[in-house]
């Protein structure tokens, strides 16, 4: 598992770490029943205090993201479904916000902005989910 | 046990006219990584001297494991790893020399470590120690200091003198070694974005008072910076009790202590400001060098930020 943590950062070491796990989750990169290292493991490799990650693993559990075995270990949750990144959805769209507002702040058009988008769209098409994947919408 | 590992209760003390605290609290949990920051003068390196014992308080109190280090200073710096800011050896020892020389000191002295840390810190032990550099001599403190494995280190600017790999090591020997075994640290640092991953708690000290002493999570999620509008801002000055005020043409920005609150008391006037989030550094200068703008002229406005 490969986490970058940005010192000095406005997002909190706590929420970067969060969100790495979770994208690394929703990538399919960390699969359901994968073990992930210990918190004493992941706060030496990350030179992160070791409470901070455990509650990144709690606040992920709570999530029902991740699956927190007393004694044996953490893991990726079984059933980890689509549902479970709502948080991180609806981080997403806050910003996303914020980029689209920077881009009319310099003056872009909207219809430019559009049309970024749909460029930035075409060249992850193979990201994108297809209809099949979608659980009802 | 539930007793704090350091507690000061309204700590003073002057040299001279000079009042470098004017009633300083501040409490350490057990097991806790403990940031002390403040600018330099505002007090830091005095606070850490009279936790060792090493100078005497003019009034308040003062417990460390226990002991108040005035009346029982022996006790206090045998327990615990200390290094000073301008820490000074006998300099015509070797390393090796002064390792062996202080080992009987402690019965808890681990002799492995102390050779590991030599190693990593790259020092050389047949050199003299008033041979060596700056960044040597910090981290020969460092060495002296750990190796007894202490139940509480108090480093005062550990990271004076360690270049960025070695500073990257220490930070990764205080979570693994000094955290991992349920050690307590207390260390004062300057550098803001190193402290962030590693302190659970920070205290600001600031002209000799702690003005704010939090978990270092919940500073950061409660420390935001709020952008309104000049009316709005204007109307729920109050409400707001911004710590640092900055104004651009007819926006502001104010720095609120308690965001979430704020933040849904405003939304309750139909006010949405937009919300920064803010990294220790920014909150750090808010708390220490904010301007609050207070109403009557009471104080100049500082020069506005260009950002924002």
């Amino acid at each position: 598992m490969f986490l970058h943590i940005e010192r000095g950062s406005s997002t909190p070491v706590s929420r970067q770490i969060a969100e790495q796990i979770a994208a690394l989750c929703a990538a399919g990169s960390l699969k359901a029943g994968d073990r992930l290292p210990s918190v004493r493991q992941l706060a030496q490799e990350l030179t992160v205090n070791q409470n901070t990650v455990l509650r990144v693993y709690e606040r992920l559990a709570a999530d029902g993201l991740l699956d927190m075995r007393h004694g044996e270990g953490t893991f990726v949750a079984g059933n980890a479904s689509r549902r479970r990144f709502e948080k991180q959805r609806r981080q997403f769209i806050d910003e996303l916000g914020l980029v689209l507002r920077r881009g009319l702040m310099l003056g872009i058009a909207p219809e430019e902005v559009r049309q970024l988008c749909d460029e930035a769209l075409e060249a992850n098409a193979e990201l994108a989910p297809t209809a099949s994947d979608r659980e009802g919408g | 046990m539930t007793e704090p590992v350091i507690w000061l209760h309204n700590v003073r003390k002057s040299f001279g006219k000079q009042q470098v605290l004017r009633g300083m609290n501040l409490t350490v949990e057990r097991g806790q990584i403990f940031a002390l920051l403040g600018r330099n003068g505002a007090g830091k390196t005095t606070a850490i001297r009279l936790l060792m014992g090493l100078i005497q308080r003019d009034g308040g109190s003062i417990a460390v494991l226990g002991s108040d280090p005035q009346q029982e200073p022996l006790q206090v710096r045998a327990a615990v790893g200390f290094l000073a800011e301008d820490q000074q050896m006998f300099g015509w020892m070797t390393i090796a020399e002064l390792l062996g020389f202080m080992a009987p000191f402690y019965p808890t002295w681990d002799r492995a470590l102390a050779d590991r840390y030599v190693k990593e810190f790259d020092l050389p032990r047949g050199q003299r120690v008033k041979h060596l550099s700056k960044g040597q001599n910090v981290r020969l403190g460092l060495v002296l200091a750990l190796a007894h494995r202490p139940e509480l280190v108090i480093l005062d600017d550990p990271a004076l003198g360690l270049d960025p790999i070695m500073r990257k090591e220490f930070n990764r020997d205080l979570i693994a070694h000094l955290q991992g075994e349920g050690a307590t640290v207390l260390y004062s640092s300057h550098l803001l974005y190193e402290v962030e991953p590693i302190a659970d708690t920070v205290a600001i000290l600031h002209e000799g008072v702690i003005i704010k002493q939090a978990a270092t999570e919940s500073l950061r999620s409660d420390v935001k910076q709020f952008v309104l509008s000049a009316e709005d801002y204007a109307e729920h000055r109050e409400l707001l009790a911004a710590i640092d005020v900055q104004r651009q043409r007819a926006e502001v920005a104010a720095t609120v202590e308690n965001a979430p609150a704020t933040l849904d008391r405003l939304a309750a006037e139909g006010i949405r400001p937009r919300v920064i989030d803010l990294n220790l550094d920014d909150i750090f200068a808010a708390y220490v060098a904010g301007h609050t703008d207070a109403p009557a002229g009471a104080r100049a406005l500082g020069p506005v930020s260009v950002s924002a």
